[in-house]
């Protein structure tokens, strides 16, 4: 007998380059979501925290702090690592408990503190992410291994930089509809192609930004939700996915093996097709990024993604809108939070809280995560409930 | 005789035996002795059928550009290394892709796909050194 998960609260920080320690961030979040949910930190069976990089504010073991400074200090928490997909992986293991019965009610909070590193340290950190023997150990920054993705698809499919570009003027487009989102700014096509190379074929507005933030959910079993009376959004489908670790051991280098199959798993699972999902948050860490998620997620053809783009169709007004927040590139990418982020977008735009930004008569949406270069990813459905 | 234990503590590291075959222009791969796939030397189990029996062969690193990209913004410790790319590349004679340090590329006009690519050594500081290779296929 298995739980139906409901997503009962939600809570964030702002994303960007912020003052407060880790732990103060993840707190803010968390305090946020409970009392979004309508629940007392004592209703909360376990906690699940995703981190990256705890040690760069001189916190690891985050999980028991966390718990013990929101007054559950006898309450279990668990921190999950896999890179910038920490978050959703972290998701699926929350959904994972509350689905077997293990626990009616727990709170999963991202966090991540980097900015005050400086860019030299928070790239050489990041490249730890990679598999560095063969990557970052030969020279190869994230912005690097991403370019050469680029180079690869563009070289492939009739894409070209200008198409990376129309990705990064939409999500800055919806960036500044995001009261929390690290970049608020309006971008041109020709800003992006003027912006200095970081690693060819990739320009600075190709690539998301270094940020600090915390998101939070509560979920909890149905019958849960329905005894605290708030709204609430059921998560219908979950999946995992893995790939080779090194961008050399995959044999198309334009596609994204984990992504591929933690769709497949959790379209299965929610039993709806890519053309059910009326929204989709996808893992836009580089403009190639969501090219490549776009099509891997069924919701375009393999090779016709920029065409379509290019035409307007994941706008928010689009066929599909993808990230109705700004994504990793302007809302921001503090990546032990993005995963879970995503979801607090979803449930900003099921419950009536996401503004200009909501997406007219949406009821399914999909979020979509990955470590590394998608060497682990995550999918998850969610459906609003009336 | 099973090795004593000061001979497994000489043993070199596996990461060690990559190198010093990149030292002498060569890439170590196992290759499965039971469906004969080949895999870099890093990899301990067979990834087609799961077996860890393997003969250890050196391969001449001589391959062809798969992708690649030219860092304007070097990570640290590479901040001297000038412009350069990091290259993914496939052997000539298998079917295994191993990836590298190229110096002296500037633009995409240095190096198209297809470009042929050697090993040229190992460097503690910028990893596998690749040269552009003028061996025709």
């Amino acid at each position: 007998m298995t739980n139906k998960v409901c997503v009962l609260g939600a809570g964030s920080t702002r994303y960007g380059k912020l003052n407060e320690s880790i732990i103060e961030l993840a707190l803010n979040a968390s305090r946020e979501a409970i009392l979004s949910a309508g629940i007392s930190p004592k209703d909360i069976g376990a906690g699940y925290i995703s981190n990256v990089f705890g040690a760069a504010d001189k916190q690891v073991h985050i999980a028991p702090v966390i718990m013990s400074n929101l007054g559950i200090p006898y309450v279990p928490g668990l921190t999950i690592e896999s890179a910038c997909g920490s978050g959703s992986v972290m998701l699926r293991e929350a959904f994972a408990n509350v689905y077997a019965g293990f626990y009616d009610c727990v709170l999963a909070v991202g966090v991540e503190k980097i900015t005050h590193t400086g860019t030299t340290q928070s790239t050489t950190l990041f490249s730890y992410c990679s598999d560095f023997f063969y990557e970052g150990g030969n020279g190869a920054s994230f912005p690097g291994l991403f370019a050469s993705i680029a180079r690869a698809y563009l070289s492939t499919h009739k894409a070209t930089e200008e198409d990376l570009a129309y990705v990064a003027v939409k999500n800055h487009d919806n960036g500044i509809l995001n009261p929390k989102a690290h970049v608020r700014r309006k971008i041109t096509i020709d800003d992006v192609l003027n912006s200095p190379v970081v690693a060819s074929p990739l320009k600075l507005y190709d690539c998301c930004p270094f940020s600090d933030g915390a998101s939070a959910l509560i979920l909890c079993s149905e019958k849960f939700a329905k005894s605290i009376g708030r709204p609430y959004v059921e998560i219908i489908g979950s999946g995992r996915g893995a790939s080779p670790a090194a961008v050399q051991g995959r044999a198309d280098i334009t596609t994204i093996p984990s992504t591929v199959n933690a769709a497949k798993q959790a379209y299965n699972m929610a039993g709806v097709t890519p053309s059910d999902i009326d929204f989709a948050e996808v893992h836009d860490c580089f403009t190639i990024a969501e090219i490549i998620d776009t099509e891997d997620l069924g919701f375009f053809e393999k090779g016709k993604a920029a065409s379509r783009i290019r035409e307007g169709d994941t706008k928010l007004t689009g066929r599909i809108p993808i990230n109705p927040s700004g994504g990793l590139k302007a809302k921001g990418h503090p990546i032990g939070a993005t995963g879970i982020g995503q979801a607090v977008e979803v449930f900003e735009q099921f419950t009536g809280k996401a503004g200009q930004r909501t997406i007219k008569d949406a009821e399914i949406a999909l979020t979509h995560n990955f470590g590394a270069t998608g060497a682990s990813a995550a999918v998850h459905i969610f459906k609003k409930v009336k | 005789m099973p090795p004593t234990k000061q001979e497994q503590e000489d043993e070199p590291s596996v990461r060690d035996k990559f190198i010093k075959s990149a030292t002498k222009g060569k890439i170590l791969t196992n290759q499965c002795t039971n469906c004969g796939q080949y895999m870099l030397e890093t990899v301990y189990f067979c990834d087609k059928c799961g077996k860890n029996s393997f003969k250890s062969v050196e391969l001449d690193g001589i391959g062809t550009v798969v992708t690649y990209t030219i860092l304007a913004v070097a990570p640290e410790g590479f901040e001297d290394a000038g412009s350069y790319a990091w290259v993914v590349f496939k052997l000539i004679d298998k079917p295994i892709r191993a990836s590298g340090f190229l110096s002296n590329v500037a633009t995409s006009g240095d190096l198209p796909l297809g470009s042929k690519v050697m090993v040229i050594g190992y460097d503690e500081k910028h990893g596998l050194l690749l040269k552009k290779s003028d061996q025709a296929e």
